[in-house]
């Protein structure tokens, strides 16, 4: 194993670590008050009514599995990829709003006041987040097939 | 996959597609784990979701009979007005903000009278509200485009209460505005 595999291989925790620390606070925060965490939901007007609720259940509990699946070295993979699935998800959600012209707390980490700099600045942090959840899956899946002979 | 492709690329194809099951299956355990969480809470959420509004007409079944909630809507005041009663202390002023952000900051002799949590907070505030039932009552929420204070003063109008105006601008202008503050729950 050469310096940069050493290197590669700290990264890839590193990163695993950050996105899953992140993504298990967030997942905490919005069991804790699922009620607001509907009303941000529902402020997207993208979902209807019926499904807002079962989103504000499910979407918390994905998220700390997904944390706790990167963590794990065997089970990084599915981990990476929930998490990169996600992202795309709420960055299509946040852009879809940003350009309605909307105005809301988007309920990513916790209570806020609805606020638009503060919607650009977590597409933003989605955005890093999601390269930082691609690293890992790219890294960990490629060692996967192009070392297995 | 064509076969003409080569053995890593449909190797590389089907990891990813059996991940993406994995995936699925995350998000199927994780809405059960979440609907089981849900059905043992205190205080469950309905399976259809209620907007505030929604939730708030029936909370206020609870405080009225038969609640006329369709009324004129309330008048509103400027910072200068709403600053003169506040230093005069001539209105009862009410935060319409949830108890959090009420405890982060709001305008000093405020009382907070959440809409999220208004008959549980209506009820707490019972003395201050009737002693101030026919006194000019300001509400206010965060600012903008909130509409708890509108809310808040509808039903307070709704409850009787005669003199009852909305201060628009709400804690945002006031903040801006470099006025005081005061923290803490204030109960």
């Amino acid at each position: 194993m050469t310096l940069s595999d050493n290197s590669r291989r700290y990264a890839v925790h590193a990163v695993s670590l950050a996105v899953a620390a992140v993504f298990i606070y967030a997942g905490i925060d919005k069991i804790r008050d699922p009620l607001q965490f509907a009303d941000s939901i529902a402020a997207f007007a993208i979902l209807p009514a019926v499904l807002i609720n079962l989103l504000a259940m499910g979407l918390p509990p994905f998220e700390i599995a997904s944390g706790l699946l990167l963590i794990g070295p065997w089970t990084r993979r599915v981990g990476s990829l929930a998490v990169a699935v996600i992202l795309v998800v709420f960055m299509i959600a946040l852009s879809s709003a940003l350009l309605r012209g909307l105005t809301l707390d988007c309920g990513c980490f916790g209570v806020g006041a609805p606020s638009r700099p503060r919607m650009w600045l977590e597409l933003a942090l989605d955005a890093v987040l999601l390269s930082g959840a691609l690293f890992v899956y790219l890294r960990s899946i490629s060692r996967l097939v192009f070392t297995s002979r | 996959m064509n076969p003409a492709h080569p053995p890593q690329v449909r190797s590389l194809a089907s990891r990813i597609l059996r991940d993406l099951v994995g995936v699925a299956v995350l998000a199927i355990a994780s809405l059960a784990v979440g609907l089981l969480m849900n059905r043992r809470s205190p205080d469950p959420l309905p399976v259809v979701y209620q907007t505030p509004e929604q939730r708030f007409d029936a909370e206020l079944t609870t405080l009225v009979a038969a609640p006329p909630f369709k009324i004129a809507p309330a008048a509103t005041v400027t910072l200068d007005d709403f600053r003169s009663a506040v230093d005069r202390k001539s209105a009862l002023i009410l935060d319409a903000r949830p108890s959090v952000f009420f405890g982060n900051g709001h305008v000093p002799g405020a009382l907070n009278l959440a809409r999220d949590d208004f008959a549980h907070d209506y009820r707490q505030l019972a003395d201050p509200l009737q002693a101030a039932h026919d006194k000019p009552i300001i509400v206010y929420c965060s600012g903008g485009d909130c509409h708890d204070s509108k809310m808040v003063a509808n039903a307070l109008l709704s409850l009787g209460f005669s003199n009852v105006s909305v201060f628009t601008g709400g804690w945002d202008a006031w903040s801006a505005a470099g006025l005081p503050a005061s923290t803490g729950s204030g109960r």
